[in-house]
């Protein structure tokens, strides 16, 4: 005891000293950690409410899923793959890989690597044909974080986006609206049924995420028409 | 020789059929069909059909809501069909030859025409199990979900475009006074309302090649709950810790100055 006391300015210095840097390096870290907290954005529902100004939004809201013979509304484009995807208003460009099915019938989605991109599933009409062109891509991965569409629930109707095709040709669709379906209610004929026009569906995972099943109980779907197409 | 056309034929029959059917991929040769249901006679449901279609075997996943619910205080039971043969529409009012209020099966038929595949939950799917209630989906709502072996003339229609699936089964209530003392056409021993068409939708070719069933697993989750939680973790230890040993220096100068 006496001891200490006699040690006791030095003592006292040092752990104040010490108590000073785990304070300091502590609360860094905090910030830090909070920080880096990210989490995908939802839309809103005014976001499925289709774009005034697109002459095939009324037909996007309600699907006339059927094409027999009738007019089509809008530019489209002959057959041609997709090779990249761009999408300014999120910072999103990406180089597409081509996605097929899973023996369950289920549509594949692009591996879940650190260069996160989005694929084309190859059975849907190439963007810019008549129909709906499915474009897919991840929220995020447990690996890696976020994934090339982890702000796709932040778009809103009236942004555009671009698809560069093989052909060099660049189709520019228009969002028409942007919603978020719990996975039990997806409305496959919405999304994937036919149009009267050249469509793109965007979709990504949202809504809250299940631990039990480690997936999203929710997709994203940002439904778009094409409007203009140039050469590249 | 033989072995290497026989692996070739597949291919050119698969190319074949990309340049006649332009802007349509598929998987392995199958296509899709779908049908939009919509309330026929006043009927408040609606849903959707969709058909995978590989040679003759046919995925059908059909979704419907909306019908009436109960039928003598049970489920009530739906019978369904894929109709052949016809126009390969769905009926107006106008086809309501008695001017009773209520299209008849029967008078729905010049447009969606006769029976070519019972949709039924189990077993028979001949038109002889048309209306065989007991392997009808039953209640307001069905998710149905079967694989079955479509005969060839439903094939013929289907590829025609004019193979229609109607699913019967009015609410009584709905129908004028006269309809509700009305027997059926079908089955004389239960009411009009019974085997009446409720809801109707052409199945018409796919713009895509294949379907896909539902979502999409497009998440592996890093973004859901809190991420870093080892630096955070680490953080609060050396912010509590900081702040033991600060007290510590602070009791001991109190003590020291006491």
């Amino acid at each position: 005891m006496a001891e200490v006391e006699q040690h006791g300015p030095r003592v006292r210095l040092l752990v104040t000293a010490l108590a000073v840097l785990l304070v300091a390096v502590g609360t860094i870290a905090l910030i830090v950690g909070i920080r880096a907290q990210r989490h995908a954005p939802q839309p809103p529902a005014s976001a499925a409410i289709p774009f005034a100004g697109s002459a095939t939004g009324s037909s996007a809201a309600a699907p006339s899923h059927s094409v027999g013979g009738k007019a089509t509304k809008g530019p489209v484009l002959a057959r041609s793959t997709p090779v990249q995807l761009s999408i300014p208003s999120i910072g999103v460009t990406s180089s597409l890989i081509n996605l097929g099915l899973n023996p369950d019938r289920s549509v594949q989605v692009p591996p879940l690597t650190r260069d996160s991109r989005a694929g084309w599933y190859k059975y849907s009409p190439t963007p810019g044909q008549l129909g709906p062109s499915i474009i897919l891509g991840h929220v995020d991965s447990a690996e890696y974080g976020p994934g090339i569409f982890f702000k796709l629930g932040a778009m809103r109707p009236g942004q555009m986006l671009t698809v560069t095709r093989a052909d060099r040709t660049a189709a520019v669709f228009r969002v028409d609206r942007v919603v978020s379906y719990p996975k039990g209610h997806f409305p496959t004929l919405d999304v994937y049924g036919n149009t009267d026009h050249a469509a793109l569906r965007l979709i990504t995972c949202g809504g809250k995420f299940d631990l039990s099943s480690h997936n999203y109980l929710s997709n994203i779907v940002v439904y778009a028409s094409l409007i203009s197409s140039h050469r590249v | 020789m033989k072995k290497s056309l026989l692996l070739l034929a597949p291919s050119i029959v698969l190319g074949a059929a990309a340049l006649a059917m332009p802007g349509i991929a598929s998987a392995a040769g199958s296509t899709s069909y779908q049908a939009q249901l919509n309330a026929l006679n006043h009927s408040s449901g609606s849903g959707s059909v969709m058909v995978q279609l590989n040679g003759s075997q046919a995925t059908i996943t059909e979704h419907f809501s909306g019908l009436a619910a109960t039928f003598g205080g049970k489920p009530y039971p739906h019978v369904q069909h894929i109709h052949i043969g016809a126009q390969g529409t769905c009926p107006t009012t106008a086809a309501d030859a008695n001017k009773d209020g209520v299209i008849s099966t029967t008078e729905g038929a010049a447009a969606y025409g006769a029976i070519g595949t019972t949709l039924s939950t189990s077993g028979d799917t001949s038109p002889a199990a048309g209306t065989t209630l007991t392997v009808a989906p039953s209640g307001a709502s069905t998710d149905y979900s079967r694989t079955i072996t479509l005969d060839s003339k439903t094939l013929a229609s289907l590829t025609a475009g004019t193979a229609v699936v109607v699913v019967h089964g009015l609410d009584p209530a709905t129908l004028s006074k006269t309809a509700q003392g009305e027997k059926s056409d079908l089955v004389p021993s239960l009411p009009l309302a019974a085997t009446s068409p409720a809801l109707c939708g052409t199945l018409v070719a796919s713009q895509m090649g294949s379907v896909p069933g539902g979502s999409a697993g497009t998440g592996g989750g890093s973004t859901a709950g809190t991420q870093d939680e080892g630096l955070l973790a680490v953080g609060g230890a050396l912010v509590a810790a900081g702040a033991l040993a600060g007290g510590f220096a602070l009791r001991r100068r109190s003590a020291a100055s006491s």
